[in-house]
């Protein structure tokens, strides 16, 4: 038996050692990525049916079955929806032009597109607390054009808080959306055009189809993100909009309640699954 | 398209653009106002506010440990992520495309979420010393970045090329560093700057594993917003960001003129 | 070393990957200044077989000497060879001289002489205008002629060009074959040339070796190889003909007589009587009429296809056969379509071969 199995082929273990190599080379981003990622969100859902009493699914009920809170959940998507649909309505236009643009003017509009992603969000979150005080330069430039008389208070306003998410979050828009664009084919309008379409057809049957995956993707992002932001609504409104997130991080850091707190993270995590998992499913099915 | 489309477009684009980089305009503006409060437009110019960055309470302790936690876990995922590259871009693997999933996808997943999952996690093991447990979470912020630059890198790289190399009269290590390494520079410095900054930037993963001794620059500057916001803190957020467009700029400069020039010594 | 010792010597060499032999017990010996195609439908072992020779892939057995030395266990970098990839593999952060020096950098050559030698491979390749270009910038063209000059600047031993010009387009790729051609005689290279493009492996070679399933059919010169193909596989892949199934009624000292549902047929070939065997004859051979001593059937007009100097006409002879004849207009008329005609063609260009061959 051993005889037989020192002298085996030696063809077969050079594919065996490629494979080797492989799982070894994954290995330690396979510790980390189960470790320090999978295992823990099981041991939270985990940590969802429990409280001080043992299992229960108490924790869901309250969060469920209360008004308080399931005004916090639709706070969250209200805040998830409202940035992503005017981050959309932003984005998608302006990709174009930017696909069009060329030389100097093409790299400063990136440029712009970089830079504040590269920027922390506590800063971009803090200036805006400066330009949407009452004596910051947005009232003082409405005032000064005429549009209002007396300052009008912003910040700790829900607008506040959708013009802070949308302008932290639109990269994630217009990055994706910008890769399809570009690479869209001026030739298919034409074709199309010279099919009989009118712009509107054109628009509608022919570019909105091509640059449909760009959409799916920055909308699935922008709003996984958005949903789930902490810092905007804490800087930018404050108690007053009461999300998931910031019920998430008040469960854990003041009530000291775990179980509830990752009820709320559980909530969060199925509504970004959820959300994921639409998206691919969406992006797969035109083909 | 028509003229008026083509009128929108460029109206968002050129609306866009500002709306994204006021922001940033604003705190540079403001780090020099001369007075307590941020009077825009500037009555004159102050670099005072600079000066007192170092004295804001608890500053250098949270810089040095997110300077050390960032880099820290860039390297480590650097050297995890290529190597996970490598081997899901090589196609020996078993199930790598499920993988390559699974790497990245705490980018989608909220970062809240995770910092309480691994609260919860590490408290279950007994794992609480603050540092280790940022450094160890920093991992799961920073990998993700690493792996999706460096998969869609590897994806676009010609293993040929190294084939072509040891034709050529180079031994096997040889032709990685003189061709993979140098046709990798690009991913793997945008890489190690994407992850860099997600690390140094994160809040809603360390706020989590923070103490009262141990807490990270982003906890810190929330601290001072939220208890007395004064143009140092706008100080010290130009100085972050001028150091972020200093380091794009030069790594810019170096992947792409190494690029242009055309050599690989 | 003299002009027709053997200068590359395969041995015996087998591989398999998992369950499936890519190469079954290869032999190729290749003379000095040589150049053999290597010809063959896709997933052959062609691509295999010149990754064996450039020490890419580890034979299971079998030997691989080059230039007198035994290579077989000798790693790529240190076999100087030259490879010419499909793909061109050229260094993207590298500029064409940059990518041509590679080679001598690594050698260590001293920076002056690489520079004489890249500017002298540079020439030979008519590209020394774009020295400094990056490799982005260059046409298809333009690249496959920087592999080439890659590869010949180290003075390889033997230079291996794996479907080299297939992603030219079709005029390109037929200049670059005379190109080629002349080159590789003004460098006295010894080279082996991947394609599964007939016309290239004609045009090109001194010898050409047809492969199937991972073993070599035939190696022979073109002509030989057209005229005297050695098997039913190597008849197939190397220009048209027709092919009458049959069964053997008669044998003669290398001649057979063949009864055939057109007719009974001569042919060259040592088989038992009752074998089932294949009849084939080019279709230059076949002329309108029938004369004596000569194999003859008769037919309607399938097709009349015009290609310039000649016509291909195809001819429906009953039983599910079919005879392919190419006329030159000179012959005489073109049949019309539907036109009962004869045809007859002789036979010691005809062929028999073994009917399980046929894949
Ligand atoms: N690394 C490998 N692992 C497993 N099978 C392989 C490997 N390389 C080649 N093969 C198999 O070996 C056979 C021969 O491959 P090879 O590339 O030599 O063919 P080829 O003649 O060059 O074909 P083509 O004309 O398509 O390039 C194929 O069936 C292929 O699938
Ligand atoms: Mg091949």
């Amino acid at each position: 038996m051993t005889e037989a199995a020192l002298s085996a082929p030696v063809a077969a273990p050079a594919v065996d050692r490629e494979r080797l190599t492989a799982v070894g080379f994954v290995l330690p981003s396979f510790v980390i990525i189960a470790g320090v990622f999978a295992l823990p969100l099981m041991l939270l859902l985990g940590v969802s049916f429990v409280d001080a009493n043992g299992l229960t699914i108490a924790n869901y009920k309250r969060l469920l079955g209360t008004p308080y809170y399931l005004w916090v959940i639709w706070n969250s998507l209200r805040l998830g929806l409202l940035t992503t649909i005017i981050a959309f309505l932003i984005s998608y236009p302006a990709a174009f032009a930017l696909a069009r643009a060329r030389g100097p003017l093409r790299s400063v509009l990136l440029a712009t597109l970089f830079l504040p992603l590269a920027a922390s969000v506590i800063v971009k979150a803090f200036a805006w607390t400066i330009l949407l005080r009452s004596d910051g330069i947005v009232n003082e430039t409405l005032m000064a054009l005429g549009i209002i008389e007396d300052p009008i208070r912003m910040i700790f306003t829900e607008t506040a808080l959708i013009v802070g998410a949308v302008n932290i979050f639109l990269p994630f828009m217009i990055l994706p959306i910008y890769a399809i664009v570009a690479q869209l084919d001026s030739r298919y309008a034409e074709a199309a055009a010279t099919l009989g379409a009118s712009p509107v057809v054109t628009f509608f049957r022919v570019i909105l189809p091509l640059t449909l995956p760009g959409i799916i993707a920055g909308v699935a992002l922008v709003f996984s993100l958005s949903v789930s932001a902490y810092v905007v609504p804490t800087l930018l409104i404050g108690e007053k909009y009461p999300t998931l997130a910031t019920t998430i991080a008040k469960a854990y850091l003041l009530a000291r309640e775990p179980g509830f707190g990752a009820a709320a993270g559980v909530v969060l995590l199925a509504i970004a699954i959820a959300v994921v998992a639409l998206s691919a499913r969406l992006s797969r099915e035109p083909k | 398209m028509t003229r008026a489309a083509i009128i929108v477009c460029w109206v968002m684009a050129i609306g866009l653009a500002l709306f994204l980089i006021i922001p940033l305009l604003v705190i540079a503006a403001a780090s020099f106002s001369p007075t307590p409060v941020f009077d825009l437009p500037l009555t004159g110019a102050s670099t005072r506010w600079y000066g007192r960055i170092g004295r804001l309470d608890g500053f250098w302790p949270s810089l040095l440990l997110s300077l050390q936690i960032a880099l820290l876990s860039t390297v480590i995922s650097l050297v995890c992520g290529t190597l996970a590259a490598i081997a899901i871009a090589r196609g020996k693997l078993p199930g790598a495309g499920i993988f390559a999933t699974a790497l990245v996808s705490p980018l989608m997943m909220p970062g809240l979420v995770l910092g309480i999952a691994l609260l919860q996690g590490f408290r279950a093991v007994g794992f609480t010393a603050p540092w280790a447990t940022l450094l160890v979470a920093h991992l799961v912020i920073t990998l993700p970045y690493v792996a999706r630059t460096m998969i869609s890198g590897l994806a676009r790289f010609d293993f040929t090329l190294i084939e072509a190399a040891r034709t050529l009269g180079c031994s096997y290590p040889g032709s990685v560093l003189r061709v993979m390494v140098p046709a990798l520079a690009p991913s793997f410095l945008i890489a190690g700057i994407f992850s860099f900054l997600a690390s140094f930037d994160n809040y809603p993963v360390s706020i989590f594993l923070a103490d009262v001794r141990t807490k990270t620059l982003p906890i810190r500057m929330l601290q001072y917003i939220e208890e007395a916001p004064d143009p140092t803190l706008a100080a010290l957020s130009t100085l972050i960001l001028a150091g972020t467009v200093i380091l794009l700029f030069v790594s810019d400069r170096v992947v792409g003129l190494h690029r242009m020039a055309g050599t690989s010594d | 070393m003299s002009e027709s010792s053997p200068h590359l010597v395969v041995r015996g060499v087998s591989k398999r990957y998992g369950p499936t032999t890519v190469l079954d017990h290869i032999d190729l010996t290749i003379r000095r200044g040589e150049l053999v195609t290597l010809l063959g439908p896709s997933g052959c072992g062609k691509t295999t077989l010149l990754r064996a020779i450039a020490g890419l892939a580890q034979p299971d057995t079998g030997k691989v000497e080059l230039a007198g030395r035994d290579i077989t266990h000798v790693p790529p970098h240190k076999r100087n060879v030259g490879v010419v990839f499909q793909s061109y593999a050229l260094f993207p952060h590298l500029t064409v001289a940059g990518n041509v020096a590679f080679g001598l950098k690594v050698r260590g050559m001293a920076r002056r002489e690489i520079d004489v030698a890249v500017d002298r491979a540079l020439s030979l390749v008519k590209l020394g205008h774009l020295a400094s270009r990056r490799i982005s910038a260059l046409s298809g063209g333009q690249q496959q002629r920087v592999a080439l000059a890659r590869a010949i600047a180290v003075e390889p031993d033997v230079l291996l060009f794996d479907e080299a010009l297939s992603a030219l387009d079709r005029k390109l790729r037929e200049e670059m074959q005379v190109e080629l051609r002349r080159l590789l005689q003004e460098v006295k290279a010894t080279a082996i040339f991947v394609t599964h493009d007939q016309d290239e492996a004609l045009t090109m070679s001194d010898r050409v070796a047809v492969m199937n399933k991972g073993r070599i059919e035939q190696l022979a010169e073109p002509r030989e190889l057209y005229l005297r193909p050695a098997s039913l596989f190597a008849l197939n892949f190397v220009g048209l003909s027709t092919r009458i199934s049959g069964t053997v009624l008669s044998a003669d000292n290398g001649k057979v007589d063949v009864e055939t549902k057109v007719g009974r047929l001569s042919a060259l070939g040592n088989f038992q009587a009752g074998s089932p065997v294949i009849v084939a004859a080019r279709p230059e051979q076949l002329r309108i009429g029938g004369e004596d001593e000569t194999n003859s059937a008769s037919g309607r007009v399938r097709s009349v296809v015009f290609q310039g100097s000649r016509t291909l006409v195809e001819v429906d002879a009953g039983a599910g056969e079919s005879l392919l004849a190419e006329l030159s207009g000179r012959d005489g008329a073109i049949p019309g379509v539907h036109d009962e005609i004869r045809l007859s063609w002789p036979v010691a260009e005809t062929f028999a071969f073994p009917m399980e061959a046929q894949a």
